[in-house]
């Protein structure tokens, strides 16, 4: 069974061959790269780059899926903010904007034809071109793509703490601007679609439950989150940060296919809680299983065994993949994944 | 004119209520009747914070009602910290802070600097998106004992590890502070932090445990 085909029925929850080994979020990996010849602040702006450093991080681990892009700058820039990418910086540095044009609530404005024409902005030309490419390069791998939720996007073009407080004190215009963020992500997300893209996630990352009350999140974060949900085709994966064992049942009903947790998810009290018809990914700890220095292949690969045993139907990291893994490790954990995983999950039978 | 202690009430409940308004108007009427401005920020101002630490803690606040809870505090603190006598308030002790780079969220290390503010630190706020060597350049040029760091994704978190032992090899003596949602206490430990707050709410109550323990770290120092 190829990747492709793994990854798609598991969303049709059709039987596997065994657990995939896939992510739907940030996923360019060092040794690829290297691999390449890139470095790591040109593959953002060519989607040329883009495309082969996804797909060779891919192939070189075995990952199910290939995932693109990777910072979460696009559609800022598109709005008219300037990225910055760090191109001096020895360190691996993803872009972000630095400065916001847009300084209060008040001065935001985004029209209809904003939304309209957001694909022909920026760099956004290039998302399109890319999927292309790697549809070609990688049709044995599923292509993910994925898109900020409407709260979190809102906090890449003004700052962040004048949004969260605004739910408070300008209720009226902070929902007034989401959803505009919310035409616009649908938008995108059908112009993903239409290119290729074979599945996309959601990613509000900013509306965990360490950050929103659960009511906050019920009455401005989760009729946006639906109203997304319906308008793109399916596969499509709802993923929050943070604490989400207070809302994961507010998070089920909002119309995503699968839905992807972080570490600080209980995996267990979730799967009693959603039963065992939901597809659940996510929770493994992105840095202490494949990066940190000190992490032995063993602890790895118990990591992994955990992550299964928490009754996950794919292994899927808890948040982005920090590029520099260490190789070793990350091995393990696919094969771990691959091997420990031939038993069905709760949501997902076997061939 | 009001009793000490109701204004001081004023002050503490004008902060949980993250009513800025009043809170500015209750430090007025506290700096007027010229009572002790330290005991207003100490026993009002941070008293209310402490509470609102709590009620983060029990699910009771998130962060958009701790970020208003913290401008009322703010409000409050411009009119009282001016009146504080150099001698009662006047620590010379000093923390550098930003977030680091690669990162533009600054939400839970403004918040933790407001506790230093509170507690009458010298702070050198950096800013964010800091080049890990500012950290370094700057607790040398100004000898500061903290130097506290945020980062919000794992993606920058890494940087931290650097810039503590860049600053450990010229002064072990240095207690480093790390916050932010990726960093967990097993992280914080790994990397040799002194101290840790994993979010942005939880970075005030781990603030005003922190207060407590500036204190100690200052009547040390002053013992000496």
């Amino acid at each position: 069974m190829t990747g492709y085909e793994r990854v798609m029925r598991t969303f049709k929850r059709e039987p596997v061959d065994t657990m995939p080994f896939f992510s739907g979020m940030g996923m360019v990996l060092l040794p690829a790269i290297k691999k390449l010849g890139y470095k790591f602040p040109e593959i953002h702006a060519d989607a040329e780059k883009i495309a082969k450093s996804g797909v060779e991080s891919a192939r070189m681990f075995n990952l199910d899926s290939v995932v693109i892009p990777y910072d979460m700058c696009w559609e800022s820039e598109a709005l008219g903010n300037k990225v910055s990418y760090y191109e001096g910086s020895e360190d691996i540095l993803y872009p972000t904007i630095p400065h916001k044009n847009w300084e209060t609530l008040d001065q935001v404005n985004i029209t209809q034809e904003d939304i309209e024409t957001i694909m022909t902005k920026g760099r956004m030309p290039l998302i399109p071109k890319a999927i292309k490419m790697v549809k070609e390069l990688a049709p044995d791998k599923a292509l993910g793509c994925w898109q900020l939720g409407p709260f979190t996007m809102c906090g890449q073009t003004i700052e962040l703490d004048k949004v969260l407080k605004g739910v408070f004190k300008e209720k009226k215009r902070i929902e007034e601007i989401l959803d505009k963020f919310t035409d616009m992500i649908i938008e995108i997300g059908k112009a993903l679609q239409a290119a290729g893209a074979d599945f996309i996630t959601l990613r509000e990352m900013g509306a965990g439950a360490d950050l929103l009350s659960p009511r906050t999140f019920k009455e401005i974060i989760q009729p946006r989150m639906i109203r997304i949900m319906d308008a793109w085709k399916s596969p499509k994966v709802f993923h929050l940060c943070g604490a989400t064992d207070p809302i994961i049942g507010m998070m089920n009903e909002c119309h995503a296919d699968a839905l992807s947790v972080d570490i600080k998810n209980n995996l267990l009290e979730s799967r009693k809680k959603l039963g065992n018809d939901v597809l659940i990914f996510g929770n493994y700890d992105v840095f202490k299983l494949p990066c940190k220095a000190e992490t032995t292949v063993e602890e790895a690969i118990q990591g992994i065994k955990t992550n299964i045993d928490g009754q996950v139907d794919a292994v899927w990291p808890g948040c982005d993949l920090w590029p520099d893994i260490k190789e070793e490790n990350f091995r393990a954990m696919e094969q771990t994944c691959r091997e420990y995983g031939k038993k069905p999950s709760p949501a997902l039978g076997r061939i | 004119m009001r009793k000490k202690d109701e204004i001081i009430e004023d002050l503490k409940q004008t902060v949980i209520n993250y009513d800025e308004e009043g809170c500015k108007k209750a430090s007025q009427e506290y700096a007027d009747a010229g009572y002790p401005a330290l005991e207003g920020i100490m026993d009002g101002l941070a008293a209310g914070m402490q509470v609102v630490g709590e009620l983060y803690e029990k699910n009771e606040y998130f962060v958009p009602e701790v970020l208003m809870c913290a401008d009322a505090l703010y409000a409050g603190l411009a009119i009282l910290r001016p009146l504080v006598p150099k001698a009662a308030g006047g620590s010379k002790s000093q923390v550098v802070i930003g977030s680091i780079q690669g990162d533009v969220h600054d939400i839970g290390k403004n918040l933790v600097k407001m506790m230093f503010d509170v507690a009458g630190w010298e702070v050198y706020d950096l800013g964010r998106d800091v080049p890990l060597e500012n950290f370094v350049k700057e607790q040398m040029r100004t000898d500061s004992e903290v130097v506290a760091m945020s980062a919000m994704m794992t993606t920058t978190m890494l940087g931290m590890k650097k810039v503590i032992k860049m600053i450990k090899e010229k002064n072990p003596n240095v207690m480093i502070m790390l916050g932010g949602a990726p960093v967990t206490k097993d992280v914080a430990k790994l990397f040799g932090a002194d101290g840790y707050a994993e979010s942005a709410g939880n970075a005030v109550a781990e603030g005003i445990k922190m207060i407590a323990r500036l204190r100690e770290y200052e009547a040390a120092k002053k013992a000496k």
